[in-house]
């Protein structure tokens, strides 16, 4: 309240004597001589050599005492009540799960910073798939919704709980459908609040609908097994595995859990004991898994069928009409039943086609082969994909129909990923009410009628149940960012329920999951899941119609033979495309091309020949009515006659990094027999545009150098080190410097060439662990890429039973569908003699006494002859300020996403050179960890972000001094040789042969 | 060097008639002494766009970052170092006259040193840009010095090349400029004493108190002959240091011990061939024709022709060894420099420096001032296009075929190569405008030795036998500043 009152401030003021008025007219209480000052006669006055000196002295005094002044500390604010559980600098660890894999999320300072396994986890208990690192950046992506929106305006949540629910009334009240699309929902609790909602409303209906759809195998087990459920594989039993367009190592099904199964028939210790499994891949476009298949066959998407009813008469004796052709592969066919009728019970076949009948074909022969119950099981099946293309056809004719009343849209994009992007829309338009719970207005919420944004699951509590009888739990590690609320709870409020969503998913654990578990919710917060025991897998017979399946998949096969025929693809990084926005993923190069920031289109180099193709080439691709301008990648191994394209890209409206990288190609796809196809028919032309591609890698070949050591496992069983350059007898090396001793520790590391499938999820872990700035396609082109890591893919081209490994000779290849690959990470290679050492002209770059090759980043002054005399060339230099430079603004120009920084390790600023410091930081707390516990380094206490997140452990870390550790034993391999060691730099970083089980001739 | 007679079969060093000491000075100090002329406004125009140039690129440089040139992950230094390298060798020749020349007393050395030095000095300015320009962080280039400092006890690298480096460039600056200076006292004080008013102040502070006294001449000449003494050893220190940049290293083709001998070879090569392409123009537009002589030119083309032969046979000797070693490493980047995709650059330097330079062993041709001025310009682009291609092909294909890259400069790298000749002119011409472009005293010393003017007045006294005038009269012909009448006169 304001005040009347006036205080005076002595009595003269009080009796406003004439002295006080006259006073209180100038501001001070002596006048101040300005005037006499600043008058001519006052600026010319000379002043007196004394009073200049005068002033002089005490200018220069008063300067230097204010100079003596130390610099100002800022004082960081400490928690004024700390949280418990927090310890500044000490990271916190906690359960959840990311697409069904038991996880741990690290935090700092109650932020999450980066993902690895749950390594007491079920199924994938080692290694993360690219996707999963990248995922934690997606948390502090700015170009997420910040509040609800109706209409493409910021709402209240109470504003738009009002609206839906006053829309879901009317719906209910018009006996209208109220449907649910989402992608597989596989969680307990999400499962329950929709059961929620359908318990109030009873017209609703969930689809499910996946972009990349495995429908085709749902519904091959159906009609064949009356099982209509993916199942689980089990590669680890195969001693045979053979794969017909399946890329079952990168994105089919559950590809990392696969890679970790499968390289356990084909690691180190694996051919320790002389066991080797052999891998026969048959595919159209160079994959993942065709890169690391022993003997691969190059056939086009219309010639699968073809190989899988040869495969199927030569395994069973039977007679199935419409078998392969071409003499190349009726041979693969015919060795390929030799093997798996030799490997009865440990043998595999899966095929990557979304059709039901070249399923039911994959069935038939796994069952003749004795998979089911071994290497297939159909018991303990995954839950990972549930999608039914058919359902969601359903849907839009309901839709178009007007009988959807109310439309919800849960982590599904159909305007962006259904291959009729206009079906959809013209069906949304026929609904009353449209809501999507996207993070981001993207393709299909934009288009709707109101956005309730989801939370990222860092922020969630949830659940997954990625395989039967598998539960992880998902329990938030931040709170919300953003005005975001979860789906599930903004169901729950929908249905009526108000129950907090923490409670929520308690009671769907205590009642649906731990009812008669040892284990307790708590329990289940700190292990991340339960397990109720896998079920004995049974073997199943087969009933179905082998030669009806086979004339319908050959009917199947001639619609797609043509000029060219197209195969889409899902990428490593980019998926199905939800994953767009995230700068690590859409720079992490292609596992095979080394393409980042973009898709293209794959054909065999004598193809482009006769298109009459350069470099830098686009061509026109066109098919089912949908035609694209994609740049070209002359991909060697890719079969003749084919062009491969993948999808994940060309999004449109989901943020800054991702908009408008590449093209969408899921307009490409079509139904067939109820189910979507990503093969076609195209005609592909030249385009007159030139457009470079940025690939991190240009030269694809080994030009004959030993620095790749390859050899087959026939040599390998005569003598484990065939091939590894290992002589009894060693020439003398002599030394130009003195020997560093390494007293306590000395870090090294061990990579298994035949381990390393070059998937690139630990490209990203590094990425994620180190700072590692992302630079964008431009300066990609420029080859200016940060990462620390990378993986150098080579190709053999073979021909005429010749290996070609140099430029020159390849230029005169007629057939470039046969080609071997090997994938090699490459990083610091922490040479005892480093090049990079003795150049530094400030020693930013030194030697530690534990064997680490050690970059001061702060002593460096950027002249990068370290880089240059670095014969591995894996030392990056900061071109630019790449955290704070407008022209970098992918991601990590704002604030917010700079939470997303490991605070453990400095970013770098322009000008300095950085490399792999092989995790330094964890080497450290690792170490502190162990001082504190008054104890040693154990082995296999410190890891490396790289090793951490490599599910085929190709990569082993460990301490040389140490002779019991695991990298200790790796390195003592016989098929241990060291990249350039003749250059004897001494690099700390043993590589192990690649070994192929070929065919012996 | 005192003034007796001369054999008539050496050739004259300076021609014309009537020629006296004031007439040398007159002729000298004219452009110091009058407004330039349009030639040098012309010029001096056209460098100064040229150093703006340079200036606009270093200066976008330092305000982005070195990324705005088109360096990447395998190629770490690309024109910069090349650009550094090409100025460093072309500052070789200054001191390899002044030093070198005056040990072994050639005399014709006289009347070129004060321009080839003082090119020396631009041209080591101008290589030193670079060595700041091409580092990240610029600001903290003082650290190459091993300076006691806050950093508790960091030190330099005393095996790295680049501290090495930077000790010997700066002490072949150093001692460049001590040893040109020097040489300058005894004509800025001419110049002082002609001058009248502010210049003859601004020169009596440069003349450092020069009286001509005989103890200051005798002091003049020690001091010359003690720095010309120090200055030898440098002449061969230098690039044998910036060669030890690559040979020191493990890439192949820059791990080579025939650098050193080979990099100084080249760095004379292209030294003369600079001093020849300016000289060229100096005698001519500054009227200089009577001091720098078709003999001086005729002279620096054949050590052009020599030390090009030498680079030669060390790019013959390096393809050898290459094949002789047995290492695939250094075979393919040998067979990528000749037939990799910077092909061009390679065959356009052996063009430039190997076969170009042969045309000298043709008299004609080393006579002719067109020819001659257009081959030591494109020997210059020979000696640039071979540091591109030590560095960048080595570079760009190394070890492990997986990091093989292109380099493409931008328009960045572009400005500042062409912006640094610019700023390499700016200096000339001033120099040229405020200093004697000849050394005035050393020119003086051959008049009653070795002019024209001096001998025909001997051969006129009948001093040596007919043959001997025949002789001498033949090899006047080449002289474009001896007329057929003066000739005659001799017969």
């Amino acid at each position: 309240m304001d005040s009347n009152k006036k205080y005076w401030k002595g009595l003269e003021e009080l009796q406003q004597t004439p002295a006080f008025v006259e006073g209180s007219k100038s501001e001070f209480a002596e006048p101040i001589p300005v005037e006499d000052v600043l008058n001519e006669e006052g600026l010319s006055t000379k002043t007196p050599r004394r009073d200049f000196l005068k002033a002089l002295g005490f200018g220069l005094g008063a300067v230097s005492l204010a100079a003596c002044q130390r610099t100002p500390v800022h004082k960081a604010v400490p928690y004024l009540i700390k949280p418990e559980e927090i310890t500044p600098g000490i990271p916190n660890f906690y359960a959840s799960s990311f697409n069904g894999q038991s996880i741990l999320v690290r935090t700092r300072e109650g932020r999450p910073i980066s993902l690895e396994a749950n390594p007491n986890g079920i199924g994938l208990n080692q290694g993360t798939d690219a996707t999963t690192v990248a995922s934690v950046l997606d948390l502090y992506d700015m170009s997420k919704l910040q509040n609800p929106q109706i209409a493409g305006k910021d709402v209240e949540w109470s504003k738009l709980d009002e609206t839906v629910i006053a829309a879901l009334n009317k719906a209910a009240a018009a006996g209208k459908q109220i449907t649910l699309v989402s992608n597989t929902v596989n969680s307990p609790s999400t499962l329950a609040a929709i059961a929620k909602l359908t318990a109030k409303y009873p017209t609703t209906n969930h689809v499910q609908v996946d972009a990349v759809s495995y429908a085709g195998i749902i519904e091959a087990n159906k009609n064949t097994f009356g099982k209509a459920v993916v199942p689980s594989y089990n590669f680890e039993k195969a001693n045979v595995v053979v794969s017909v367009a399946a890329d079952f190592l990168g994105t089919w099904l559950a590809g990392e859990e696969h890679t970790q199964q499968f390289m356990k028939t084909r690691d180190h210790k694996s051919l320790k004991n002389g066991k080797m499994s052999r891998h026969i891949q048959f595919e159209s476009g160079l994959s993942l898994t065709g890169t690391n298949a022993d003997v691969r066959i190059a056939i086009k998407p219309s010639e699968e069928a073809a190989v899988l009813i040869s495969l199927y008469n030569a395994i069973t004796g039977s007679s199935v009409a419409g078998g392969v052709a071409s003499k190349k592969a009726a041979t693969a066919v015919k060795l390929t039943a030799q093997e798996l009728l030799a490997n009865k019970g440990n043998a595999l076949v899966v095929a990557g086609s979304n059709d039901v009948n070249v399923q039911t074909l994959a069935n038939a022969i796994n069952v003749a082969i004795s998979a089911y119950g071994t290497t297939i099981d159909l018991d303990n099946y995954s839950k990972q994909y549930q999608g039914s293309d058919a359902s969601f056809a359903t849907f839009l004719n309901n839709a178009k129909a007007g009988q959807v009343g109310v439309a919800l849209f849960l982590n599904s994009n159909p305007v962006y990923d259904y291959f009729k992007a206009e079906d959809v829309k013209a069906a949304l338009a026929k609904v009353d009410f449209t809501v999507s719970f996207a993070q981001r207005a993207d393709e299909t919420a934009s288009e709707l009628k109101a956005i309730a944004p989801n939370n990222t699951f860092l922020e969630s509590w949830g659940d997954a149940s990625a395989k039967d009888g598998l539960y992880t739990i998902v329990q938030p590690t931040i709170n919300p960012v953003f005005n975001t609320r979860q789906a599930e709870q903004s169901l729950l409020i929908w249905a009526g329920d108000t129950t907090d969503i923490y409670t929520f998913v308690k009671n769907v654990w205590n009642t649906q999951i731990l009812a008669g578990s040892a284990k307790n919710w708590d329990a289940v917060l700190q292990t991340g899941f339960e397990y109720k025991g896998a079920k004995t897998a049974a073997a199943y017979t087969f009933s179905g119609d082998v030669n009806a399946a086979a004339a319908a998949a050959l009917v199947s096969a001639k619609a797609v033979q043509g000029e060219f025929e197209l195969k889409l693809y899902e990428p490593a990084a980019m998926r199905d495309g939800r994953y767009a926005n995230n700068a690590y993923l859409q720079e992490l190069p292609d596992p095979v091309s080394k393409v980042t920031w973009d898709n293209y289109a794959a054909l065999n180099p004598k193809d482009a020949e006769k298109l009459g193709l350069g470099e830098n080439a686009t061509v026109t691709v066109e098919a089912n009515g949908y035609s694209i301008e994609l740049p070209v990648i002359q991909q060697p191994g890719q079969a003749l006659g084919t062009v491969s394209v993948a999808v994940g890209y060309g999004r449109t409206k989901v943020g800054k990094a991702g908009d408008n990288v590449g093209k969408n190609a899921y307009p490409f796809a079509s139904v067939v027999n109820g189910t979507v196809q990503f093969a076609a028919k195209a005609t592909v032309a030249k385009a007159s545009r030139i457009y470079q591609l940025a690939q991190t890698q240009t030269h694809h070949t080994i030009e004959g150098r030993n620095i790749i050591r390859e050899t087959s496992f026939a040599k390998y069983l005569k003598n484990p080190s065939s091939e590894s350059g290992r002589f009894a007898d060693k020439h003398k090396t002599y030394d130009l410097w003195n020997k560093f001793e390494q007293p306590g520790h000395k870090w090294v590391m061990a990579i298994d060439l035949n381990a390393c499938t070059g998937c690139g999820a630990c490209i990203v872990a590094c990425n994620v662990e180190n700072n590692i700035p992302v630079v964008g396609r431009a300066e990609v082109i420029r080859r200016r890429e940060m990462h620390w890591l990378r993986i150098d893919r080579y190709y053999t081209i073979e021909e005429d039973g010749k290996e070609y490994t140099k430029e020159k000779e390849i230029a005169n290849i007629n057939d470039f569908e046969n080609v071997t690959v090997v994938h090699q990470p490459m990083m610091c290679q922490h040479c005892e003699h480093a090049p990079c050492e003795t150049v530094c002209p400030v020693l930013a770059t030194v030697h530690s006494s534990e064997g680490l090759n050690h970059m001061a980043y702060n002593r460096c002054f950027g002249t990068r002859y370290c880089a240059n005399n670095c014969p591995y060339k894996v030392r990056r230099f900061n071109w630019f300020n790449y955290w704070n430079d407008s022209r970098f603004d992918n991601y990590l120009n704002n604030e917010f996403t700079q939470l997303v920084l490991n605070p453990d390790v400095v970013t770098r600023s322009r000008g300095v050179m950085e490399k792999c410091s092989m995790c330094i930081q964890r080497i450290q707390s690792g170490k502190l960890q162990a001082k504190m516990e008054n104890r040693k380094v154990k082995d296999g206490d410190i890891q490396m972000a790289c090793s951490q997140a490599c599910s085929a452990n190709a990569i082993i870390f460990g301490d040389a001094n140490d002779p019991e550790s695991e990298v200790s034993k790796a390195l003592r391999n016989e098929r241990v040789y060291y990249v350039l060691e003749e250059i004897n730099v001494q690099p700390g970083i043993g590589y192990m042969t690649r070994v192929r089980n070929t065919f012996e001739a | 060097m005192s003034s007796h007679n001369e054999s008539i079969l050496r050739e004259p060093l300076m021609t014309g008639k009537n020629i006296t000491y004031a007439k040398i000075t007159d002729d000298i100090l004219l452009p110091v002494e009058n407004k330039p002329n349009k030639a040098w406004w012309i010029g001096f125009i056209m460098a100064l766009c040229g150093a703006s140039i340079w200036l606009i690129s270093v200066s976008y440089t330092f305000w982005t970052g070195i990324g705005a040139w088109g360096l990447n992950k395998t190629v770490g230094w690309a024109w910069d170092i090349t650009d550094f390298v090409w100025w460093v060798g072309i500052g070789h020749a200054g001191t390899l006259i002044s030093a070198v020349l005056l040990l072994f007393r050639q005399n014709w050395r006289n009347s070129i040193n004060r321009s080839a030095e003082a090119m020396t000095i631009f041209a080591v300015i101008c290589a030193a840009t670079y060595v700041v320009a091409h580092m990240g962080r610029p600001w903290l280039a003082y650290w190459i010095f091993p300076l006691p400092n806050q950093f508790g006890s960091l030190w330099v690298n005393f095996n790295s090349p680049l501290v090495w480096d930077a000790f010997a460039i700066s002490t072949y600056f150093t001692v460049s400029l001590v040893f040109w200076y020097c040489g300058l006292l005894p004509d800025i004080a001419t110049v002082r004493d002609r001058a009248t008013g502010l210049r003859q102040k601004i020169y009596s502070v440069l003349s450092f108190g020069w009286n001509g006294s005989v103890k200051s001449w005798q002091r003049f000449e020690i001091v010359s002959l003690i720095l010309a003494g120090i200055s030898t050893p440098l002449v061969l220190s230098v690039h044998t240091i910036v060669s030890f940049d690559f040979a020191t290293s493990v890439i192949p083709g820059w791990h080579t011990t025939i650098f050193p001998p080979y990099f100084v070879a080249g760095a004379i090569f292209s030294g003369f061939a600079m001093v020849q392409t300016l000289l060229l123009i100096l005698r001519k537009v500054m009227n200089f024709e009577d001091y720098i002589t078709m003999f001086h030119i005729e002279s620096m083309n054949k050590i052009i022709m020599t030390t090009g032969s030498i680079v030669g046979v060390a790019y013959l000797t390096e393809l050898f060894m290459a094949w002789y070693s047995g290492s695939e490493y250094e075979m393919y980047a040998f067979e990528n420099r000749i037939a990799g995709p910077y092909a061009w650059a390679y065959w356009s330097m052996m063009t430039c420096n190997v076969i170009s330079p042969q045309l000298f062993w043709f008299k004609k041709i080393r006579t002719s001032i067109p020819i001659s001025w257009v081959l030591s310009i494109v020997v210059n682009i020979g000696m640039w296009f071979e540091r591109f291609v030590i560095i960048v092909t080595s570079l760009h294909r190394d070890y492990l075929p997986s990091s093989w890259a292109m380099f493409y400069p931008t328009w960045t790298d572009v400005g500042i190569f062409v912006g640094s000749i610019g700023l390499f002119f700016v200096l000339f011409l001033l120099f040229l405008r405020f200093l004697p472009g000849i050394a005035i005293a050393e020119v003086k010393l051959l008049l009653k030795s070795s002019s024209l003017q001096h001998k025909t007045k001997l051969v006129k006294e009948g001093a040596f036998p007919a043959e001997q005038v025949q002789h001498f009269a033949d090899s006047l012909e080449k002289y474009d500043s001896v007329s057929e009448q003066d000739i005659k006169e001799l017969k």
